[in-house]
């Protein structure tokens, strides 16, 4: 409680610090933006044209999908609503690794929600919320060494292992608690994503990208590193995941 | 001493609040520089004695609520670095280049120092400074430059941060 309470009065000011950083970078940048925008227009309309086809075609996937979901007796899924928030800071010193977002608990925003980000078209894991003021939250990163996340190949075997940081953006995260056996089965380049079997991350969303394999002759187990799906040092805007509770599929 | 700990105080969070929000844009391999340590080292420094420690731990337990680290845990470092700057008051002469690189480089190497007296104490919910990877040496090389520029831009604030005792 006293945590939140300092957070919420120092947050206000990193707030007040953010948006003035803000609009100063936003200023000297907006010159060069509008030159990229207008290259990025024409890009667009064209992606436009192709993804309204890609649309009907997806229609008729989703019917599908809900039809065979409910012969299969699936027809509930747990929703999860997407809370878009700003990073408005990061940790003030370089020993631990806080992001700290503009979103708190009036915004709907509880203690260890997932947060989850777009880059390059894909959704990743970014971390957890482990504070929240009444503006602004703190966000413990997934490279953070004291961050662990239940996860397992996207394809294939579907090996489960515990994902861990290093605790540097740069750093590769570790995949431990690998089964030996799956040593030959797992490929440079293959995607690892959340298992959902803990209550705080939903699963499928990707972690990272498998980098190398470490074994060890008196282990049991081996450990695969992996680079991370997102460039942490670039991620501007995250999406706190709040879990709905089960509903009828609507999609 | 009223005045000098309350401006410090108050400089000091400024100063973690810049390095939060404003600093990732000169971050040398992601290690940003900690002008709040060079801050309180010259005010500890100059100061002597009390005014020093009660800022650093003052500002250090702000800066508590505003990271991820337990609470207590930068209100401890910044106390003991300003301790320990405090007891060099007077013993050199305070020149614009040599003193204060060697104060910022040891001052980044005295905190690794207390975070790792942390770490032996409360173990790993404490995070603390490898001296074999780099990020130690680069903000240690980054503070040690930065140092005398800082000290140089502390010097017509003196009125404000340093006691009558301390200007004599």
């Amino acid at each position: 409680m006293p945590e939140s309470l300092g957070l919420s009065i120092l947050g206000f000011f990193q707030r007040g610090f953010a948006a003035v950083g803000g609009f100063v970078s936003d200023s000297v940048t907006s010159i060069s933006e509008l030159r990229k925008l207008r290259a990025n227009y024409q890009e667009v309309t064209s992606k436009l044209e192709r993804f309204t086809n890609i649309e009907r075609g997806l229609a008729d996937l989703r019917e599908e999908n809900k039809r065979l979901k409910e012969q299969l007796g699936y027809s509930k899924d747990i929703v999860y609503r997407r809370i878009a928030a700003r990073i408005i800071a990061k940790d003030p010193e370089n020993l631990y690794s806080t992001i700290t977002i503009d979103k708190g608990v009036g915004d709907g925003i509880r203690k260890n929600m997932a947060v989850i980000a777009f880059q390059e078209g894909l959704e990743g894991l970014v971390g957890r919320v482990v504070e929240v003021g009444r503006g602004t939250s703190k966000i413990v990163p997934l490279y953070d060494s004291k961050s662990f996340v239940a996860s397992r190949l996207a394809s294939g075997t579907r090996t489960e292992g515990l994902v861990g940081g290093l605790g540097a953006p740069g750093d590769p995260l570790l995949m431990r608690f690998v089964k030996k056996r799956t040593k030959d089965e797992v490929q440079f380049g293959d995607l690892v994503v959340t298992t959902g079997f803990d209550s705080t991350y939903p699963a499928d969303v990707a972690v990272g990208r498998i980098r190398k394999v470490r074994e060890l002759e008196y282990q049991t187990s081996i450990d695969i590193e992996l680079d991370p799906v997102m460039d942490f040092s670039r991620i501007e805007y995250v999406f706190v995941i709040r879990p709905e509770g089960p509903q009828e599929d609507t999609r | 001493m009223i005045r000098s700990v309350l401006f410090s105080t108050l400089l000091l969070l400024l100063c973690s609040f810049a390095q939060s929000t404003w600093f990732g844009a000169i971050a040398i391999f992601g290690v940003i520089p900690d002008i709040g340590l060079l801050v309180l080292i010259w005010v500890s420094y100059i100061n002597g004695r009390i005014e020093g420690p009660l800022s650093g731990f003052l500002s250090g337990f702000a800066e508590d609520f505003i990271s991820a680290s337990p609470l207590g845990f930068h209100a401890f470092i910044k106390t003991a670095i300003s301790a320990s700057a405090s007891l060099l008051h007077g013993t050199f002469y305070i020149d614009k280049l040599l003193l204060p690189i060697a104060l910022g480089f040891s001052g980044t190497i005295a905190k690794a120092l207390a975070a790792g007296i942390l770490f032996l104490l409360f173990g790993s919910k404490i995070h603390t400074y490898s001296l074999i990877d780099s990020p130690l040496w680069i903000e240690s090389a980054y503070n040690a430059i930065l140092a005398p520029p800082i000290f140089i831009l502390l010097s017509p604030l003196r009125r404000f941060l340093v006691t009558e005792r301390g200007r004599r």
